[in-house]
């Protein structure tokens, strides 16, 4: 209601200033008793975008749009693949937003008018906005052979949601003997140790219930994150470099990078050898989710360049893109870092909306994994911005010589963590 | 300094030629090789971390907003192995985070983090804290691990932290905070119980006064169990 009156208003004034009866700043000033922010995408970005903004100003009238009803979490996922945890746990939804005073819009949004300041959606809504942030978290790039079928068949499960279940389901169906092969993604992409703590706790589970098949990793890379400490936990819990080894890691130096996959044949190709399976997991190349790409603010490594200070898009003004689709050199693409530059976004927005000048900003990562259910690590970051650029001041993994029950309290950690993230997130 | 070895070299080498340049230009120059360019760029690096750090701070709220994601928003938590913060003495805040900073304090995450401020950052951080609402926790709609209060267990530990006398730091059924001494009533039985365990560790030496940890080493893991319970069960 709120939106047509207003939107009535801007039409009837914009044929006046069109007429030059009426100025812009005039019009700015009149209109604004209620700034206006449309955030889309409500995960662990959005939504804290919000929220934050209307914690600090309950005077800027926020609109969340989100395509989905539910939201699943995607930290804490893989222990749905690896048959531990119920996807249910995973789900959140919108209600607690709402006493924020947050108009929550289930709707697609499919264009960004970035000269009109509004973005349109699926059921033919417009939203006009004074500030736009994007929190649209990742999409994929071609790979030859992966496409929307394909996906059904050898499932990325790296959006979390169906196709969590639908991995965690052909584990489950796994025949004892074959392998359970993940193709890792290259740098950069959401979620740095993720392919590595699923290849954990599918090992985690085989061992118990498949002893005979493994975890073979197609990496086109050479090295990954916390690959310390997740080599030092596979030779610890699942024989890593014998030749009962329930973990394979095969780097890009040796043939890793995967080529071709043909799901018809449950076949992926690499330059050197083929794997055949009935449960192959594509983790795609990432880049930006799509309406980024579409409302133009992507560069040409399908990220969204942005000020750090503010994340506002260097491609497009007034907008501003957070989360695993922002370019935010320095900060790993992950929860913990989406939630950390929602709430740098969230304080520059509302000092720009009123006005004022943009604080200094303060990020902080912090990512655990599990290795098994008891056996967790971590890896923490604090960051300043210091001429430009983004520098971690403080951080790193968990010590390599830590005891067991160090790893069993970070595993327990792990749990609490996403507990917290996900309170300050959606409640 | 470079040039001025390179210089050097270049005229040794011209006097010496050959194959004798080597190691008379070593024996005429005493000073270290010059520094590669990996090292520079080392150096270059580290001087920008330490000019980063330095660098003016962010104001409390835009620091402590950053400690939500672990200890809920304001400091209230939602994760039954992580402390709630919120409404804790500024002071309180302060010192745990040097001793954190500094290791006295053994972490598993929080050395790392705390080393990330100045003494200033740490105030800020502290002190907006200390000004959020403190609330009893509850747990997440979703979590699978919170273990609820039992009052059957808290009645046991209402006797245990009586003979114990955890009551004369620890007043008014663990309200009670100060500089010293964190508020325990209505906090988590898992983070409770974590801790407790913690300060029995002989692996962890965790800071604790003398008296606690006398009190602490007497008990039983059930019997520490039930003061968890009792403690977590006042508002």
């Amino acid at each position: 209601m709120m939106n047509f009156t207003r939107r009535g208003f801007v039409k009837l004034t914009g044929g006046l200033t069109a007429l030059g009866l009426v100025s812009v700043p005039n019009l700015s000033a009149f209109a604004s008793a209620k700034k206006r922010v449309v955030v889309v995408g409500g995960g662990y970005g959005g939504s804290v975008a919000a929220k934050y903004i209307r914690m600090a100003d309950p005077n800027i009238q926020v609109t969340l749009i989100e395509k989905n009803k539910d939201y699943y979490s995607g930290p804490l996922s893989n222990w749905v693949v690896a048959g531990f945890r119920k996807l249910e746990v995973q789900k959140w939804g919108y209600e607690g937003l709402k006493k924020h005073g947050i108009d929550v819009v289930i709707d697609e949004v499919t264009a960004v008018d970035p000269a009109g300041n509004s973005v349109t959606t699926a059921s033919g809504k417009k939203f006009e906005y004074d500030r736009l942030i994007l929190s649209p978290g990742i999409g994929f790039k071609a790979m030859e052979g992966y496409d929307a079928e394909a996906q059904k068949k050898m499932p990325h499960a790296w959006i979390a949601g169906e196709q969590t279940t639908l991995l965690a389901k052909q584990l489950q169906e796994l025949k004892d003997g074959d392998p359970f092969v993940l193709v890792a993604p290259p740098d950069p992409y959401r979620c740095p140790p993720g392919p590595y703590e699923r290849a954990s706790l599918v090992a985690h589970y085989l061992k118990k219930n498949k002893p005979k098949s493994k975890v073979i990793i197609l990496d086109p890379k050479d090295k990954f994150s916390k690959m310390g400490l997740f080599t030092q936990g596979w030779k610890n819990l699942y024989g890593y470099e014998t030749d009962k080894s329930l973990i394979e890691w095969i780097p890009g130096a040796q043939g890793g990078k995967v080529t071709r996959i043909d799901a018809k044949t449950m076949t992926v190709y690499t330059d050197m050898a083929e794997f055949k399976s009935s449960c192959i997991n594509v983790i795609p190349p990432n880049k930006a989710g799509d309406i980024a790409e579409k409302a133009g603010l992507t560069d040409d490594k399908g990220f969204c360049p942005i000020n750090f200070e503010t994340f506002e898009s260097t491609k497009q003004k007034n907008i501003h893109v957070i989360g695993d689709a922002s370019a935010a050199t320095g900060l790993p693409k992950s929860g913990y870092a989406a939630n950390s530059e929602a709430k740098v976004c969230a304080a520059a927005v509302v000092a720009l909306l009123n006005g004022k000048p943009v604080g200094i900003p303060s990020y902080v990562n912090t990512c655990y994994s599990l290795i098994s259910p008891d056996y967790g690590i971590s890896v923490a970051g604090v960051y300043k911005l210091h001429q430009g650029k983004i520098l971690e001041v403080s951080g790193g993994v968990s010590s390599d010589k830590a005891m067991d029950f160090t790893r069993n309290q970070e595993a327990l950690y792990n749990e609490s963590w996403y507990q917290s993230i996900m309170a300050d997130t959606f409640s | 300094m470079q040039r001025k070895r390179i210089h050097m070299m270049m005229l040794a080498g011209g006097l010496l030629g050959g194959m004798l340049m080597a190691m008379p230009v070593m024996a005429a120059d005493p000073a270290p090789a010059a520094p590669s360019a990996a090292d520079a760029e080392k150096a270059a690096k580290e001087k920008a971390l330490a000019e980063a750090k330095a660098a003016a701070p962010a104001d409390g709220a835009m620091l402590a907003n950053t400690c939500a994601g672990c200890h809920g928003t304001n400091g209230v938590s939602a994760g039954p192995s992580m402390p709630s913060i919120a409404g804790m003495p500024a002071k309180y805040l302060e010192h745990i985070m040097s001793e954190f900073q500094s290791g006295k304090r053994p972490s598993t995450i929080m050395g790392r983090i705390a080393k990330g401020y100045t003494e200033e950052e740490t105030k800020r951080i502290a002190e907006y804290l200390s000004k959020a609402k403190w609330q009893p926790v509850k747990s997440g709609p979703n979590s699978l691990t919170a273990t609820k209060v039992d009052e059957a267990k808290g009645k046991k530990g209402k006797k245990v932290i009586e003979s114990s006398k955890c009551g004369k730091c620890h007043e008014d059924e663990g309200v009670t905070q100060d500089e010293d001494t964190p508020r325990v009533a209505g906090q988590w039985v898992d983070y409770l119980v974590i801790k407790m365990q913690d300060f029995k560790n002989e692996h962890l030496s965790v800071p604790q006064p003398e008296k606690m940890k006398k009190a602490i080493d007497k008990l039983s893991a059930e019997e520490l169990e039930s003061a968890a319970h009792f403690y977590a069960g006042q508002k």
